[in-house]
C-alpha cells in the first residue's frame, strides 16, 4: 500500500469513527435535567402537611404530601425552563409562597417571589422580573412577607465563583402589594430569612469573617448578633439553614460535625437555646443533613438529608427526627 | 531511476532519518546491491534478471526499510503508533462515557481529542517525512501530552472510581509522550554531534529540561485549573498557559545549545522557566488591576 493511500485511509476512518460516536452521543440525549426533590420542605400551622419542591427531568413543581408520608398532590408548576424553591406555608396554611427562578441569557440567575392561593389554585406575581429574589418568609399575622433581594450577580475576586451578593431585606403588604426596603446594607451574604413569634424582629444568617445569626429589630432597626457555642469540627460554627422554634426560644441549623475520610465536610443537626447559645447536636445521620424545621405543637423537627453531597447531583430525602436527638423516620413520598 | 534505485527509495521511506544520514544510507546501500549485481552479471545474468535477483535476495523493501529503522531508532515508531492510538482509544471510551454516564457529550472536545491522537499518528505513518524534524515531532507529541494533561485536570469533576481509571490511563499516555520525547531528543544530539565523552552529559541535561518543562506545564495547568474552578472559562485563563507556549518555542533552541553546550543549558532552560512563569504571573497581576 502506497503512503498516500495509507494517509487518506487512516483520516477516512478517523472521520468515520467521529461521524459514528457523534451520532451515537446524539442519540443517547443531552443533559436530561434533574430527577427529585427539592432542598427545602415546609411544614403546615397543623402539622399534617409539608410542603417541597420536586423536579422531573428539570421541571421543577410545588408538592405538598402527608408528614406522615404518601400521595403527593401537585400545587403548581413552574413555567418551562424555571425552576422553583424556598415553599413557605402562610400562619393560616391557605397559602404558599415560593420562589420562581430562571436563567438570563448571559446565565445570571433572576428571581421572582410568588404566592398561591390554595383554595383556587390561583398564582399571582409579587415581584418584576428584574430582581434577584432568593427567598421569603411570612409575618406572623399573615399579613405580609419579608423577602432576600440580591444587588448584583458577580464574583468579588477573580478566584471566586459569581455569587448573588449585595442583599436587603425587603417587605410586601399582602393587601396593598406596596414594596419597601426594609434594611439599607447591600449585604454580602444573607439568607434564611425568618420572622420572630411575636413580629418584633427578623433572624438572618451573614458573613462577616465568619458565619453569624443576626436580629433585626423592626422597631428601631437595631441589631444583634449571635454566635452559637458548641462541639463543631470546624471549631468555629458554620452556620447552614438556620430556622427559628415556633415559640422562638431555640434556634436548629446545620454545621460541621466531622470530616468525611475523603475531606468533604458531614453536616448534621444542632438545636441552640437562645438564652443559653449553647448548641447540641441532634442528629447522627453521617450524611450531610440540611434545612431543618421546627413542627408547631411537638417537639419534632423535619430534616433534609442529601445522600449525594458533594457531588454532581444532589439525592435529597425528608426524614421527622425527635428535637431530642432520639429516633428519625423518612417521609416516604409517592408522586403522581 | 532504476528498479535498484526505486528499491532503496522504498527502504528509505520507512526510516526518519535526517536528509544527511540519509544520504549516506542511500549511497551505501546503493554500492552494496550495484556489487552484488554485478557478480550476478558477471555469472551470465542479464542486467534486468540481475537486479531482480539481488533485490530478491536482499529482501522485501518494507521490512528491510522497518528494521533499519528499529536498528537505528529503536522503539520510536512503534511508540508514535501507540500513543496516537490510545489517544484516539481514550477518546472513543470517554465521549462514550460522556454520552451514555454523564448525559453530557461534547462533540467539540472530541473533535480536538481525535485530531490529537491523529496527527501522532500520521507522524508515525509518514515517518520518514515529519521523523527528520527532531524539534516538529517533540512539538507534536508536547502538544499531545499538554492535551492529555488539561484531560486529567478535568478528570477530577468526576465520581472517585471514573477519576482514578481515567486519570490513570491517562498518566500512562503522558508518561509515554514524555519518553518519546526524551528519547527522540537525545537522537538528535547525536545526530548533530557525534563526540560521545559528553554523552551521559547531554542526556543528564535532556532529562533535567524536560523536567523543567513537567513542572512548568503542571503549574500552568494547575493555575488554568484553579481559575476554570473558581472563575468560569474566559480569557484571561488562557493567560495561564503562556509559560508553555514560551517553553515550548525556547526548547527548539534549547535542543540544539543542550548538543552543544549540556552544562550551560541546564541554567539556561532553567531561567527561561523561570522567567515564563514569572512573567504570566505579572500579566495575570494587572489584567486583573493588581
Amino acid at each position: 500500500m502506497s503512503l498516500t493511500i495509507k494517509n487518506i485511509s487512516f483520516i477516512a476512518v478517523i472521520i468515520l469513527l467521529f461521524l459514528i460516536l457523534w451520532g451515537t452521543g446524539y442519540l443517547a440525549g443531552g443533559p436530561e435535567g434533574y430527577t427529585g426533590f427539592g432542598e427545602s420542605a415546609d411544614i403546615s400551622p397543623d402539622d399534617e402537611e409539608i410542603t417541597f419542591v420536586y423536579a422531573h427531568k428539570g421541571e421543577s413543581a410545588i408538592y405538598t404530601a402527608p408528614v406522615s408520608g404518601g400521595n403527593a398532590e401537585l400545587v403548581t408548576k413552574a413555567d418551562e425552563g424555571n425552576y422553583l424553591l424556598n415553599p413557605t406555608f402562610s400562619p393560616d396554611g391557605e397559602k404558599i409562597a415560593y420562589v420562581e427562578q430562571w436563567e438570563t441569557e448571559e446565565e445570571h440567575p433572576l428571581g421572582k417571589l410568588m404566592l398561591l392561593n390554595r383554595a383556587n389554585g390561583e398564582v399571582k406575581e409579587l415581584t418584576d422580573e428584574e430582581g434577584l429574589v432568593t427567598e421569603a418568609a411570612f409575618s406572623p399575622d399573615g399579613q405580609s412577607l419579608y423577602f432576600l433581594k440580591a444587588g448584583v450577580y458577580t464574583n468579588y475576586s477573580p478566584i471566586a465563583s459569581e455569587q448573588p451578593h449585595d442583599f436587603d431585606i425587603h417587605r410586601i403588604d399582602l393587601n396593598t402589594e406596596e414594596i419597601e426596603q426594609i434594611t439599607d446594607e447591600a449585604a454580602y451574604d444573607m439568607s434564611d430569612l425568618d420572622s420572630t413569634p411575636d413580629g418584633e424582629a427578623l433572624m438572618y444568617r451573614s458573613y462577616d469573617g465568619g458565619d453569624q445569626l443576626v436580629f433585626y429589630n423592626l422597631e428601631d432597626g437595631y441589631e444583634t448578633t449571635v454566635t452559637p457555642i458548641g462541639d463543631f469540627a470546624t471549631g468555629v460554627p458554620m452556620i447552614y439553614s438556620p430556622v427559628l422554634s415556633s415559640d422562638g426560644n431555640y434556634i436548629a441549623f446545620s454545621d460541621v460535625a466531622r470530616t468525611s475520610e475523603n475531606g468533604t465536610y458531614i453536616y448534621e443537626g444542632y438545636r441552640m437555646d437562645l438564652e443559653s447559645k449553647q448548641a447540641e447536636q441532634i442528629t447522627s445521620f453521617g450524611e450531610h443533613v440540611t434545612k431543618p424545621v421546627f413542627f408547631n405543637h411537638q417537639d419534632k423537627l423535619i430534616v433534609t438529608v442529601d445522600k449525594a453531597f458533594a457531588t454532581s447531583e444532589p439525592d435529597y430525602s425528608y426524614w421527622v427526627i425527635n428535637a431530642d436527638g432520639e429516633g428519625r423516620e423518612r417521609i416516604q413520598i409517592e408522586i403522581p | 531511476m532504476n528498479r535498484i534505485e526505486k528499491y532503496v527509495e522504498e527502504v528509505l521511506i520507512q526510516m526518519q532519518s535526517t536528509e544527511c544520514e540519509r544520504e549516506e544510507i542511500r549511497e551505501e546501500l546503493l554500492s552494496h546491491l550495484h556489487e552484488a549485481k554485478s557478480d550476478y552479471i558477471s555469472e551470465g545474468l542479464s542486467e534486468k534478471q540481475a537486479e531482480k535477483k539481488v533485490i530478491a535476495a536482499f529482501g522485501e523493501s518494507n521490512r528491510i526499510g522497518q528494521e533499519l529503522q528499529e536498528s537505528m531508532y529503536p522503539f520510536q515508531r512503534g511508540l508514535l503508533y501507540l500513543i496516537g492510538i490510545c489517544t484516539i482509544v481514550f477518546g472513543v471510551l470517554f465521549y462514550l462515557h460522556l454520552s451514555f454516564v454523564i448525559h453530557e457529550p461534547s462533540p467539540v472536545w472530541l473533535v480536538v481529542q481525535l485530531l490529537s491522537g491523529t496527527i501522532v499518528t500520521l507522524a508515525a505513518i509518514n515517518i520518514s517525512i515529519v521523523g527528520r524534524y527532531f524539534y516538529l515531532l517533540n512539538a507534536l507529541l508536547l502538544i499531545n501530552i499538554i492535551w492529555n494533561g488539561i484531560n486529567i485536570v478535568s478528570m477530577q469533576g468526576l465520581s472517585q472510581w471514573q477519576a482514578i481509571l481515567f486519570s490513570a490511563y491517562l498518566l500512562i499516555l503522558v508518561g509515554m509522550g514524555f519518553v518519546f520525547v526524551f528519547r527522540n531528543s537525545y537522537y538528535s544530539t547525536s545526530r548533530i554531534d557525534g563526540k560521545h565523552q559528553k554523552q551521559g552529559l547531554v542526556k543528564f541535561s535532556y532529562i533535567m529540561n524536560l523536567l523543567y518543562g513537567v513542572i512548568v506545564i503542571i503549574l500552568s495547568l494547575f493555575f488554568l485549573w484553579s481559575f476554570l474552578f473558581f472563575g468560569g472559562i474566559g480569557i484571561d485563563a488562557f493567560i495561564t498557559l503562556i509559560p508553555i507556549l514560551i517553553w515550548l518555542i525556547f526548547y527548539k533552541f534549547q535542543m540544539n545549545f543542550i548538543a552543544k553546550k549540556p552544562a550551560l543549558s541546564l541554567a539556561t532552560g532553567l531561567l527561561v522557566s523561570v522567567a515564563a512563569l514569572v512573567l504570566a504571573f505579572i500579566i495575570l497581576r494587572f489584567s486583573n488591576g493588581g
